[in-house]
């Protein structure tokens, strides 16, 4: 495993104090401002899409177990069948891990309570598919075709199933939503959905959903942290440019 | 645990089996024991507490140096083996309920005679068959039953899925023709980055230019060149700015999530 150089720990603790003080000034009550995200602002509308053609919803957490994207993504399926309770609206969710359909389960379940809505839980809409790649996206095929999926949403680590799933909900006339950290299936999703959530506004997400201080302050810390990074990298630029590439300055930065 | 210090090796693979679930039983049962002491309002905090100090192992195990000349700390061997392996009985037992699911969901398609149910009665045969054959192989291990599980399992896994695979060509002629439009300048430009780059990859694009002298300043417009180019230079500069954002952005959420400041799905109220 990797350790940690005395580099990459001070640059460490520079971003996460800014992302701490952030959250944590937050807290006090200092009002952030966020910019509008059009795909997840989109997803409203998608929900009330569904709620009007009287079909239902997809969503598809992803590929992995329970991983930070995973989360995420899971922290997206509250706010949609928080949102689908109201409407009266199914949402299937097909998972490719028994560990995320368990969780998953829960999330909808509360969500549906929360909503005063218990008896519209379905526990059969929260299936576990398999964690083969393409058993899984086959099996999503099937239930984006079969029944006749109003609104489909993509949240989560993907792989090559990605297209798959993507062009077969294109071909059903689904409004599609997708956002996912693989940036190596970013263009399949912008080419075939409707609004697709790039880098960072994928964990940008639950802030911008739930406005939480806590979540809102995270994200600004993340941008004072990109901040440092962006001069680290420009500072490594103008000290190579100007001194040589084998300057002592850039080795003292040097991750070995 | 207990199975462990009471049976000798080379007991009866019964009594293993039997020990081990002794043992689940027995931790279970004190474990359920315990959390039902704890009053409601703390399990949030123990819930808390644990996850910092399941998170703390790897942070430390990330910060501390390794003595000179090895690359292994004193948390290392724990981080990499015993965590894993904890998970993956956890996994296991996730994944039981996983198939208990998807079986009581096929098979309700079945009871009901649902639209679609000979897909659930595929389903079934196909888990029964595969399953037998997977237990034949291990409780008799030989060439009939080594051949017999490979033959399903080309035949009934891997081929299915390499014809998800292969459909996947289709599906991005199928979007390539819908995203690739003269609409405005970007998507101009984007048209014409791919078309270059998709035909730099190919022999007949290096053919198309091949009348290019090899070395000076005009090797440069051969196609794969300025295919290369594109890919390394413009595309992963984007690349890695996104990168960054989601890294950051990963960053952040793993802070939250270890020090149980995530609000929503998992904390609805302050700790």
């Amino acid at each position: 495993m990797e350790h940690a150089s005395w580099t990459v720990a001070v640059l460490e603790a520079i971003l996460v104090f800014l992302i701490l003080y952030k959250i944590f000034s937050a807290r006090r009550g200092k009002g952030l401002y966020i910019r509008k995200i059009p795909g997840l602002s989109a997803i409203d509308e998608a929900v009330g899409r569904a709620a009007e053609m009287g079909r239902p919803m997809m969503f598809s957490p992803g590929l992995y177990g329970l991983s930070l994207p995973t989360l995420q993504a899971l922290s997206i399926l509250q706010h949609i069948t928080r949102i689908a309770a109201k409407y009266r609206t199914r949402v299937i969710v097909p998972t490719a891990d028994s560990v995320v359909y368990s969780i998953a389960e829960e999330i909808s379940k509360d969500a549906y309570n929360s909503e005063g809505r218990p008896e519209q839980f379905n526990a059969e809409d929260i299936r576990y598919l398999s964690d083969d790649q393409f058993a899984y996206a086959s099996g999503c095929v099937g239930i984006l075709t079969r029944d006749k999926i109003a609104s489909n949403f993509m949240f989560g680590t993907f792989f090559a199933e990605s297209l798959i799933l993507a062009e077969t909900g294109h071909h059903v006339g689904a409004m599609q939503v997708a956002g996912t950290p693989s940036i190596t299936q970013i263009p399949f999703f912008i080419t075939a959905c409707d609004y697709t959530i790039i880098g960072d506004e994928f964990y940008a997400a639950s802030a911008y959903l739930s406005r939480e201080p806590t979540l809102l302050g995270s994200l600004v810390g993340q941008d004072y942290a990109k901040a440092v990074l962006i001069f680290t990298i420009v500072a490594g630029v103008a000290i190579a440019s100007l001194f040589g590439i084998d300057h002592s300055w850039l080795k003292l930065f040097s991750p070995s | 645990m207990f199975t462990g210090w009471l049976l000798k090796p080379g007991a009866p693979l019964y009594l293993w089996i039997l020990g081990v679930l002794g043992d689940f039983l027995l931790m279970g049962g004190i474990l359920f024991f315990v959390l039902q002491m704890i009053p409601g309002r703390n399990r949030k905090t123990l819930v808390a507490i644990i996850t910092f100090l399941a998170g703390l192992i790897y942070s430390v195990e990330f910060f501390v140096p390794p003595p000179k000349g090895t690359d292994k700390n004193f948390l290392t061997d724990f981080a990499q083996t015993t965590v894993p392996e904890v998970v993956q009985v956890l996994s296991a037992f996730a994944l039981g309920l996983g198939i208990y699911s998807l079986l009581r969901f096929h098979g309700r398609n079945l009871a009901r005679k649902r639209a679609g149910w000979h897909n659930s009665l595929a389903l079934y045969v196909a888990f029964a068959t595969l399953a037998l054959a997977g237990f034949w192989q291990l409780i008799r291990p030989g060439d009939a039953s080594g051949n017999t599980f490979d033959m399903l399992f080309r035949s009934m896994v891997a081929a299915p899925g390499a014809t998800m695979f292969s459909v996947i060509a289709f599906y991005i002629v199928s979007a390539a023709y819908r995203a690739f439009r003269i609409r405005s300048a970007e998507a101009t430009l984007m048209l014409a980055a791919a078309f270059v780059v998709m035909l730099g990859l190919v022999p007949v694009g290096e053919f198309f230019t091949s009348w290019l002298p090899a070395n000076g300043f005009w090797s440069l417009f051969h196609l794969e060149k300025i295919s290369y180019w594109i890919l390394d230079e413009p595309n992963m500069a984007a690349w890695r700015g996104i990168s960054f954002g989601i890294e950051i952005g990963a960053l952040a959420m793993a802070l939250r999530t270890w020090l149980s400041l995530e609000r929503g799905s998992f904390f609805e109220r302050e700790l």
